[in-house]
């Protein structure tokens, strides 16, 4: 079976066969149908993500039952899910069955991390070896994505460097997210966001907990929209 | 006849029986394309600049303040300092059923006196064709979106209730069954988008409870006392208990899978949210709206993901 997550900004593929992912693929999101070609057409499919019903005849569920499917096949301890997607950051707590999205405000979503990135000019996935760098994180203090911007440029200005300008909105970044986390539980962090090795960190010590990564946290979605319609057509 | 604007619940059999019509301004907030100035919640803010700007006439008003919506207290005065003559209608927060008394006789008196008892009677005879509507729905006979169009606008009966009993009557008759994969109650404020309840329907999702809406049905009686009796115990403007207690019985009485916790921007009532979650022993999801329109994708996710939760989406 097939298992794609088209998000917002990734789309992102993965095969399953008895039970294995036995392939994974990653593109942006408008060239999702990549995702398909060379494939057996007659393979079944399960999608999820926003553009999750563009696919005829596919087995649809939201992102956040994905997710749950997903983090019990990889991380079944877990108790709590931080999913850092692109446009919004989902958090769910097992226990209760409560979510919550941030998706009014895109200080704590993958689309604010793009946004850093891309104004240090490096690849998003350059933030997490910057952030190892840092000396002292310098202190962004708003929890808008605007003002915050603000002020990394007024850190710069001031003479930090870009490596204590990265950790420390690593830092408010976390301090977003932590407001939407339960108190106690064991979190797992998926989503691209999670590839993010200071945005980990950060998450850790402000909830100070530890924060579990599954290896490849950015399919975890793609797998259990898989797990999920496997589940409910178990003959599929 | 003359028009008073309500906000929220004003007994509405005794603004008839003033001899004039009740307008429920909160109805105009989920159609309305306007974009509030200065506002906090978009309920009260969209009916205050309406009035302020005269895209909407009344000649009086009867602003719902105590023990229930401070913005409207706020926002009514303002309207009132534009010279539209304003009364303030207060329910008892410790349910004191003779302070009620008098608050529905000065409501009298600001109206002018009750000049037509037989429409005071007639409108609990349409109230209880609500009643059997919801009753209608809790049976899935009707869409809870059926239901809740009408039971929200018991407020005012749509200025016309001749016209409003006829479209009851053809409710209660049935519109088709009501499809579903759960059952929910909808609790708070009403949702500010106006396809709430269809697009949760889409989702599988039948509401079986409107809270408030629910509210609006009490029979109050012919008299000051019998009405005072019923009104006294509107639940939102009580102590949380109180209201806890009522959603208590019907979540159990209605069997829900779940609760929709609605909560609007700027709203107190959010305040409450944590309070629900830990005392209904229900899975809850809460919403927040802000500004009027239709139901926001980011919305839809939530109540979709929410249809799958209730319906064995868990995965352990």
């Amino acid at each position: 079976m097939i298992g794609l997550d088209l998000g917002s900004t990734r789309a992102k593929m993965v095969r399953v066969a008895d039970d294995a992912v036995v392939a994974r693929k990653e593109v942006q999101s408008p060239r999702w149908r990549e995702l398909l070609e060379g494939l057996d057409p007659g393979e079944p499919v399960a999608t999820t993500g926003y553009f999750r019903k563009q696919v005829p005849g596919a087995r649809s569920i939201t992102e956040l039952t994905a997710a749950r499917w997903g983090v019990a096949a990889l991380a079944p301890a877990a108790q709590v899910i931080i999913d850092v997607g692109g446009q919004d950051t989902k958090v769910q707590d097992l226990r209760t069955n409560r979510f919550v999205l941030n998706d009014k405000c895109s200080a704590g979503t993958g689309a604010f991390l793009e946004l850093v990135a891309s104004y240090f000019g490096v690849p998003v996935e350059e933030l997490g070896r910057l952030h190892a760098e840092a000396e002292a994180p310098a202190e962004i203090n708003s929890t808008c994505a605007v003002f915050a911007m603000s002020e990394m440029v007024s850190q710069l200005v001031g003479g930090r460097s870009r490596a204590d300008v990265v950790a420390g909105m690593h830092r408010a970044f976390a301090r977003r997210i932590a407001e939407l986390v339960p108190s106690s539980g064991r979190v797992v962090l998926i989503g691209g966001g999670a590839r993010n090795s200071g945005l980990r960190a950060e998450l850790e010590r402000v909830l100070g907990a530890e924060v579990e990564v599954p290896k490849h946290p950015e399919y975890v979605n793609a797998l259990g929209a898989v797990k999920y319609a496997s589940a409910a057509s178990p003959t599929e | 006849m003359a028009t008073v604007g309500i906000t929220a619940m004003v007994p509405p059999e005794l603004v008839y029986g003033c001899g004039q019509v009740p307008v429920d301004l909160n109805n105009i907030a989920p159609t309305s394309t306007a974009v509030p100035r200065g506002k906090l919640c978009a309920w009260t803010a969209t009916w205050r600049d309406a009035l302020l700007s005269g895209r909407l006439k009344v000649d009086r008003l009867t602003v719902v303040a105590g023990g229930d919506c401070h913005n409207a207290l706020a926002d009514g005065q303002r309207v009132a300092m534009s010279g539209i003559p304003t009364h303030y209608f207060f329910y008892p927060f410790d349910g004191d059923v003779g302070y009620m008394e008098d608050q529905l006789r000065k409501l009298v008196q600001f109206l002018g006196g009750v000049v037509d008892q037989g429409i005071i009677a007639r409108i609990a005879t349409i109230k209880a064709l609500a009643i059997e509507l919801d009753a209608a729905r809790v049976r899935g006979e009707v869409p809870g979106s059926v239901a809740f169009n009408h039971m929200i606008a018991l407020c005012d009966l749509g200025g016309d209730p001749d016209r409003f009993e006829a479209s009851i009557r053809s409710a209660v008759k049935g519109q088709g069954e009501a499809s579903s994969k759960a059952r929910v109650a909808l609790v708070g404020v009403p949702p500010i988008y106006p396809d709430f309840h269809e697009v949760a329907e889409g989702f599988g999702l039948q509401v079986v409870f409107d809270e408030l809406p629910w509210e609006f049905a009490r029979c109050g009686g012919r008299t000051l006392g019998s009405m005072a009796a019923s009104y006294a115990t509107y639940t939102f403007a009580r102590p949380l208990e109180h209201r806890l207690e009522l959603l208590d019985r019907e979540l159990r009485a209605r069997r829900v899978d779940g609760v929709i916790h609605y909560t609007q921007y700027a709203c107190h009532h959010m305040l409450e949210d944590d309070t629900l979650r830990s005392r209904l022993g229900q899975p809850i999801l809460t919403v927040q709206g802000d500004l009027p329109r239709r139901c926001p994708e980011q919305e839809k996710l939530r109540l979709e993901a929410f249809a799958e939760l209730l319906t064995g989406g868990r995965a352990r």
